[in-house]
């Protein structure tokens, strides 16, 4: 492999690029779920190759190839190199400078989970499906994953890392149906379960059976429970729902290629300016949200991004003040500020681009229950169940599978289908509180989309539930 | 090697079981533009082997895109390792038999050769013709061969193109979106994209709030295609059917939209991204889903018809999407006898006029509702005339209920590419009119047009 990454790189700088990196990764991934007793997926897939990514005056290009020699490497430079001469540059990129060293990484797994045996993985699933047993659900799923992916990357400016990442997750679902209604509790989020950088013994550590009744019961009695009611109101998020908030309005909108406009014709831009760094009241003093890449056991997490930057933790919002952003070495060569460290490939057939790593909601004190305890007329809402938020990352709408009406500090009747919604900045605004370190918990999605063509990044988030005021909830159609 | 030869050798490497192969060969291109300058420029090569092996009632699936014979070998092992640990599964329906295929179009050899050079061109094309705005989007086209060969006889393989330009013309405050797609490149004009985009976006400066009300609503083909294609996950599905997440669960027969409303997914129309077959080797076909308003089916494939007794429609998706049930990629909706969008502005007097929508999400799925933002050419209708641009609205609606009250469609049609390229490429896309609605439900408003 790194004889297959040298000659790209050296092909293309022989072919004219100012700047050449190459990345290969070989990737292995096993799903597997049941469904009613049955075994609905059971797939073990690979996929390697090799992608050069150039600068060709002033122009990026970036082609792959799935051999991994050099002679696939030198193909996809050459033809790299060719598409950046044709789509012409103005010659204006420059990179945030990068030390040249080499290192590695591997995640730190107790259990691989690929020695797990894939019975071992259906009979899991199975036993998590039973324990969802009950006379109104009526589709109970479990799942299981694991990915193991080596990724090798040498550039032109010295820097050669080789990674080693191991990925595990499981969650299940109750899906419960009468009377026309259809009502969905999941564990430990709707978002195919949850996943962390880590062996089986994550995927263990979930309970996934101890928590089925729970879910199955209240899958069932949300099919009694009343609507959630319209109104604006104080409500207590769960930390499930507030690393997805996080995640969509926190996260997206300090993408620094978002902010400078090239994800305008897809994912969309955003409300901030890069003047707006160092000044921009982005929420209460209760708001503390750190991007950090060396979080254990975070989706997000390595020692390099994929352009071969050192991973460091830094402040996004520190007390509700903006005070970073995600950038590449281009983003962060254009602000005059930082160097990179956020570009992330979706596997060897794409260009990185900037994205979050781990973004977390930094805790506060005290309990859930304390959180609770200070409404007086107010809801507390759990795990999200359906997502939105506009192309610069204001007006946003979230769904919550479960709530629970408050009244004078108490958690009173269940609510379904509940509702909330808000614009960034003023929801952030109205933050109260944010619950301590005993209550934060690190979710990791594996969903986040982005990129034409497409990419798909995988991300954690950690948060606490956190208290807002004055939101309006139940949206109607 | 073509998709045939490898999906062959794959085959052999099955060592006694029954098994299926299916193979695709991609290679494909995107000259990805910001602010009229091309900035990630993508070339893919990639095969993707998928070898499914079966054993009375087990299955087991294992993909690779190793294509020597180690390669296969070992694709062949992992997948009967996959097998072994298997359950029974009932309902598991056996291994496509051979069937004749139907002749489709959807193959075009000049779009399959073009290279770097041509789509850099054609996205110049574009970026030149945004009338001044900077212009956002990509020119992508793509060539997939794909081949299924199976122990029960099924030998299959179809060649399609698909060429797409979209463009986002954008600056502060302003901002104009057009798609266009075709498995033609010499029926893509990027410049009339871009200058569609960029005469929408002239129209948008100074855009005004609309309060969150029920309006009446006129949605253009983009709007439309992507509301239909989020209410079909769940509803137009056979496993959302199945699983009685769907609208149409209980309610087959039923006249539940209004009589001008048709669906039906036409995997075979010309005018489309047409395909002979399935992700399973299954004829594609015509499937009826509304007629006249009146509720009539949704789509299957082997696994969610053998559990419901039916035939499968031909609507696998790939291996790794199997879970989602069965979508229907290729949904008509018929058009209707307005001539224009301006006669469907006159028909709802009074309302909101919509370009294209954004990020939306599943709020229920069994009653279809469905929100999301409008984007980049939102106005409001008075007077039965499209009037002041306005911002971005927040829209919360159930599809039901728009589609229970159609005042008229548009007779000429637009196809939407709805395909945003993930993993192994892939191009589907819904034919549709305007519509205009009775029922569209605004719940807040968002940023304006522009950057």
């Amino acid at each position: 492999m790194r004889d297959a990454c040298a000659a790209g790189v050296d092909a293309a700088v022989a072919a004219g690029a100012t700047y050449a990196d190459a990345r290969a990764v070989l990737r292995r991934s096993q799903a597997v779920g049941t469904k009613n007793g049955r075994v609905e997926t059971l797939a073990d897939a690979e996929t390697e190759g090799i992608g050069v990514r150039v600068l060709v005056g002033g122009a990026w290009g970036f082609a792959c190839d799935r051999r991994l020699s050099p002679e696939g490497a030198r193909d996809a430079a050459l033809r790299a190199c060719a598409f950046a001469a044709a789509a012409g540059g103005n010659g204006r990129r420059a990179l945030a400078p990068v030390e040249a060293r080499s290192g590695s990484y591997r995640t730190p797994v107790e259990v691989d989970p690929f020695s797990v045996s894939l019975e071992d993985k259906v009979a899991l699933c199975l036993r998590a499906e039973q324990s969802l047993a009950h006379p109104d659900v009526k589709v109970a799923q479990a799942f299981v994953r694991a990915l193991g992916e080596r990724r090798l990357f040498l550039s032109s400016d010295g820097v050669e890392t080789e990674q080693e990442i191991v990925e595990s997750g499981a969650g299940m679902d109750a899906m419960a149906v009468a009377d026309g209604l259809f009502q969905m509790r999941s564990y430990p989020s709707q978002h195919s379960g949850a996943s962390a950088q880590a062996g089986w013994e994550y995927v263990l550590g979930l309970g996934l059976d101890q928590e089925g009744p729970r879910v199955a019961e209240e899958a069932a009695a949300l099919l009694h429970a009343d609507e959630c009611p319209s109104k604006v109101t104080t409500v207590v998020i769960d930390a499930e729902q507030m690393q997805l908030q996080v995640h969509e309005s926190v996260g997206h909108p300090t993408e620094l290629d978002r902010v400078y406009g090239t994800e305008a014709a897809y994912a969309g831009t955003s409300f901030l300016k890069a003047s707006d760094l160092g000044s921009l009241r982005y929420g209460s003093e209760h708001m503390n949200v750190t991007a950090d890449p060396t979080t254990p056991g975070g989706l997000g997490t390595f020692a390099f991004d994929d352009e071969g930057v050192p991973a460091e933790r830094q402040p996004v919002v520190a007390e509700g003040v903006l005070r970073g952003f995600l950038t590449s070495r281009e983003t962060a060569a254009r602000l005059g500020a930082g160097g990179g460290g956020s570009m992330r490939a979706d596997g060897w057939a794409r260009m990185p681009l900037v994205r979050m790593t781990n973004l977390h909601l930094e805790p506060g004190s005290g309990s859930l229950d304390e959180l609770i305890s200070e409404v007086d007329d107010g809801v507390y809402l759990q795990t999200n169940r359906s997502w939105s938020i506009d192309d610069k990352r204001l007006n946003f709408q979230f769904g919550t599978q479960i709530a629970w009406e408050i009244r004078k500090g108490k958690l009173g009747r269940m609510l379904r289908d509940a509702t909330y919604t808000g614009v960034t900045p003023v929801f952030w605004g109205s933050l109260e509180r944010v619950a301590g370190p005993e209550e934060w918990h690190m979710h990791g999605l594996t969903n986040c989309g982005k990129g034409q063509p497409g990419q798909s990044a995988h991300v954690s988030h950690g948060a606490s539930p956190a208290r807002f005021r004055d939101v309006q909830i139940g949206v109607k159609a | 090697m073509s998709a045939p030869e490898i999906a062959e050798r794959a085959l052999a490497h099955a060592g006694g079981h029954d098994a299926e192969v299916f193979v695709a060969v991609e290679r494909s291109g995107f000259a990805r533009f910001a602010a009229s300058e091309v900035h990630q420029p993508t070339l893919i090569e990639n095969v993707s082997v998928q070898l499914r092996l079966v054993d009375e009632k087990r299955a087991g699936v294992a993909t690779t895109n190793r294509t020597d014979d180690g390669g296969l070998a070992e694709l062949a092992r992992r997948a009967a390792d996959v097998l072994a640990s298997a359950t029974d599964d009932p309902d598991l329906p056996p291994l496509t038999p051979p069937a004749p295929m139907p002749d489709v179009a959807g193959f075009d050899e000049e779009t399959a050769e073009l290279g770097a050079g041509e789509q850099s061109k054609l996205a110049a094309a574009a970026i030149g013709a945004s009338n001044g705005f900077p212009l956002y989007g990509y020119f992508t086209s793509g060539v997939v061969e794909e081949a299924i060969a199976s122990t029960t006889g099924l030998r299959a393989t179809q060649r399609a193109t698909d060429s797409t330009c979209l463009a986002l013309a954008a600056a502060d405050g302003a901002s104009g979106y057009a798609i266009g797609t075709s498995w033609r490149v010499g029926e893509l004009e990027p410049a009339a994209v871009a200058e569609e985009a960029a005469a929408k976006a002239a129209r948008t400066r100074d855009a005004a709030v609309a309060e969150p009300a029920r309006y009446r609503a006129v949605l253009e083909p983009y709007a439309i295609a992507e509301l239909l294609y989020y209410f079909s996950f769940d509803s137009l599905n056979g496993l959302g059917l199945l699983e009685e997440r769907s609208f149409f669960a209980g309610r087959i027969g039923e006249r539940a939209f209004d009589p001008k409303v048709t669906l039906v997914d036409e995997p075979l129309d010309a005018g489309g991204l047409p395909r002979a077959f399935d992700y399973e080797g299954t004829p594609k076909r015509r499937v009826p889903l509304v007629e006249d308003g009146v509720l009539r089916g949704v789509a299957w494939d082997r696994a969610t018809a053998a559990r419901a007794g039916v035939e499968s429609t031909g609507h696998a998706l790939p291996a790794g999407e199997r879970s989602f049930g069965a979508v229907p990629t290729a949904v008509r909706l018929a058009p209707g006898e307005a001539e224009s969008v301006d006669e469907l502005a006159e028909l709802v007097g009074d309302g909101v006029y919509i370009t294209r929508l954004h990020y939306l999400g599943i709020v229920n799925p069994r009653e279809g509702v469905i929100t999301g933002m409008t984007r980049d050419g939102t106005f409001r209708i008075r007077d039965g005339k499209v009037a002041e641009p306005l911002v971005n609205l927040r829209f919360t609606v159930s599809v039901p209920d728009l589609l229970a009250d159609v005042p008229g469609l548009t007779s000429e049609t637009k196809l939407v590419n709805l395909s945003d390229f993930y993993d192994e490429r892939w191009a589907y896309a819904y034919r549709a009119p305007a519509i205009a609605t009775g029922n569209f439900n605004v719940t807040g408003a968002g940023s304006g047009p522009g950057l």
